[in-house]
C-alpha cells in the first residue's frame, strides 16, 4: 500500500474543510472496501480522512411523522440488529443479513456501502424500495437527494470528492405493509449475483396502495420498476398481475454476462425471483389485519 | 507521513510501534509483534484467517489500519488460554477433532468466542451462519461446529 496522510476530524465542518482544500483525499468510513482497493494501489489517495470521530453520525432515530434518520456510519451490524428497524422496516434487515459475514457488517457501513456504487450491494436495492432519500453535506452547504440520483454506473457515484453523506431518511411505512427480500448467490455470503427488493402496500380491502420493487445486480445502477406503482395502485394482487410486473422487471434489467452466468440466465432470474418476491410481499401483508 | 509511536493493548499487554499509517493490523501483529496466530490467507477480508478481536467485536485484521486500532482493546489466538490452561474452545476444538493443518483454526476459535460471548447457546444453524466468514480448506466444517457446540455446552455447565 501506498504512504499516505492519515487525519482524524473531530467535526464535521473540519473534515468538509479538509476535503475542500485537498483533492486527493479519501474518505475511511469502515475501510473493507477502500483498504482492498489501496492494497492492490487501485485507489492512492495521499490523504485518508477517518470519519469515526466524527459525533452524530452513527445514530438511529424514528419520528412517526417523517420517518427514520440512520447516520451514515451506521455499521451494517448495527442496521441489522436495531429494534427500530426490524419494526420498521424489516426489509432493510433483511437486505443487509445478506451482507458477507458479521466481521465484516462489524465494520461496514451503510453509508460506505451506499457511496462505494457497487451494483451488487445488498441494502441499495432495499433502500431504492423504501423511498430513501440522502443527506450529502458539501463546501456549498447541505442538499437532500432521492438515492436513485446517487448511482451513476459501476462504482461511480454522482458525490463530488468534498461531499460527505450524512444521514438516510427513509419515509414512515404505510401501515399494511408486506416486503420481501431475494437473491441469488454462489454461495451463502457472496456478493449478489442478482436481488429483488419489494414492498407493498394494501388498503383495508385488500387493494394494493403502494408498490415498490427494485433491482439489484441487474445492470450498473440499481434498478427501479417504477412502473410497478402505475400497474398496480387500486388494484387487488393476483398471479397474472404479478406475471405482469415480473415481465415489466424483466424488460428494465440489463445484466451482463459474466461467470456467475450469462445475462439471458439473469434476465429469466429476475423474473423468477420478482414473482417469488411480490407473492411473498403480498401474503406478508394480507397477514396484517386491517 | 513519516513513521509514529503507537500504542496498541493486545491480549492485556500494551505495546508502543514505530508504525507507518499504510500498515494494517494483521501486519503489526505479526512482524512488529511476533504474534502470528493471524494468518494472511485471501488478503482481502474473505477467508477470516486473519480474524482478530477488536473491543469484543470481530475484525478483518488485514484490512484495518493499524492506526485505527490504536488504544483499543485487541485480542488474538495467543491470549485466550491462560497460562498452561487451554480455554474451553480450545479444548473442544482438540477433544472434537475440529482441525487438520491448522491455518484457519486461531480464527475460527475467535469467531467461535465472540459468538458464545454474544450468545452462549446458539443452535447449529445459528453457528454455522455465524462461522460462514471463516473458511477452512481441510475439514469440510463439520467437526469445526461440533467443537463450537461442545464448548457451548461445557461453558454453560460452568466452565469458564
Amino acid at each position: 500500500m501506498k504512504n499516505f496522510e492519515y487525519l482524524e476530524p473531530r467535526t464535521l465542518t473540519e473534515a468538509c474543510e479538509f476535503l475542500d482544500k485537498n483533492e486527493e483525499a479519501k474518505i475511511l468510513a469502515g475501510g473493507l472496501s477502500l483498504i482492498l482497493l489501496m492494497k492492490y494501489n487501485l485507489v492512492t489517495p495521499r490523504y485518508l480522512i477517518n470519519l469515526n470521530a466524527v459525533p452524530n453520525l452513527a445514530n438511529i432515530e424514528y419520528v412517526s411523522e417523517s420517518g427514520a434518520r440512520i447516520g451514515a456510519l451506521v455499521t451494517d451490524q448495527d442496521v441489522i440488529e436495531s429494534p427500530i428497524i426490524a419494526e420498521k422496516y424489516p426489509l432493510l434487515v433483511e437486505a443487509g443479513r445478506k451482507i458477507a459475514s458479521v466481521s465484516v457488517r462489524n465494520y461496514g457501513t451503510i453509508g460506505g456501502n451506499i457511496c462505494h456504487a457497487d451494483p451488487s450491494a445488498d441494502f441499495p436495492p432495499a433502500l431504492v424500495a423504501l423511498s430513501a432519500n440522502l443527506k450529502i453535506v458539501g463546501s456549498r452547504g447541505q442538499r437532500t437527494i432521492p438515492i436513485e440520483e446517487l448511482f451513476v454506473d459501476y462504482l461511480e457515484s454522482s458525490l463530488a470528492p468534498n461531499d460527505v453523506l450524512t444521514e438516510i431518511e427513509i419515509p414512515p411505512p404505510l401501515p399494511r405493509t408486506g416486503w420481501s427480500f431475494h437473491e441469488l448467490g454462489t454461495t451463502s455470503n457472496s456478493a449478489a449475483v442478482l436481488s429483488v427488493a419489494a414492498l407493498i402496500s394494501l388498503d383495508s380491502a385488500g387493494r394494493c396502495q403502494q408498490a415498490s420493487i427494485a433491482l439489484g445486480s441487474a445492470g450498473p445502477v440499481p434498478i427501479k420498476v417504477s412502473q410497478a406503482q402505475d400497474i398496480l395502485a387500486g388494484q387487488k394482487l393476483d398471479s397474472k398481475l404479478i406475471e405482469a410486473i415480473a415481465l415489466e422487471a424483466q424488460k428494465r434489467c440489463n445484466p451482463i454476462s459474466d461467470v456467475f452466468g450469462s445475462a439471458e440466465y439473469k434476465r429469466e432470474m429476475v423474473k423468477v425471483l420478482t414473482m417469488r418476491a411480490l407473492n411473498e410481499a403480498v401474503a406478508r401483508a394480507e397477514a396484517i389485519s386491517s | 507521513m513519516s513513521k509514529q509511536v503507537a500504542r496498541f493493548i493486545v491480549n492485556r499487554r500494551p505495546y508502543e510501534i514505530l508504525i507507518e499509517p499504510q500498515m494494517t493490523l494483521l501486519q503489526v501483529l505479526r512482524d512488529e509483534l511476533d504474534l502470528t496466530g493471524a494468518k494472511s490467507g485471501c488478503g482481502v477480508g474473505e477467508c477470516g484467517s486473519c480474524t482478530v478481536i477488536v473491543d469484543g467485536k470481530l475484525t478483518r485484521s488485514c484490512l484495518t489500519l493499524a492506526i485505527t486500532a490504536r488504544e483499543k482493546s485487541i485480542l488474538t489466538i495467543e491470549g485466550l488460554a491462560e497460562g498452561n490452561n487451554l480455554h474451553p474452545i480450545q479444548q473442544a476444538f482438540i477433544d472434537c477433532g475440529g482441525l487438520q493443518c491448522g491455518f484457519c483454526t486461531p480464527g475460527m476459535i475467535l469467531a467461535a468466542k465472540a459468538l458464545l460471548d454474544k450468545s452462549p447457546h446458539p443452535s447449529r444453524e445459528e453457528v454455522k451462519e455465524w462461522l460462514v466468514g471463516n473458511l477452512c480448506r481441510c475439514t469440510g466444517y463439520v467437526k469445526i461446529v461440533d467443537a463450537v457446540l461442545v464448548a457451548s455446552e461445557r461453558m454453560g455447565k460452568g466452565g469458564k
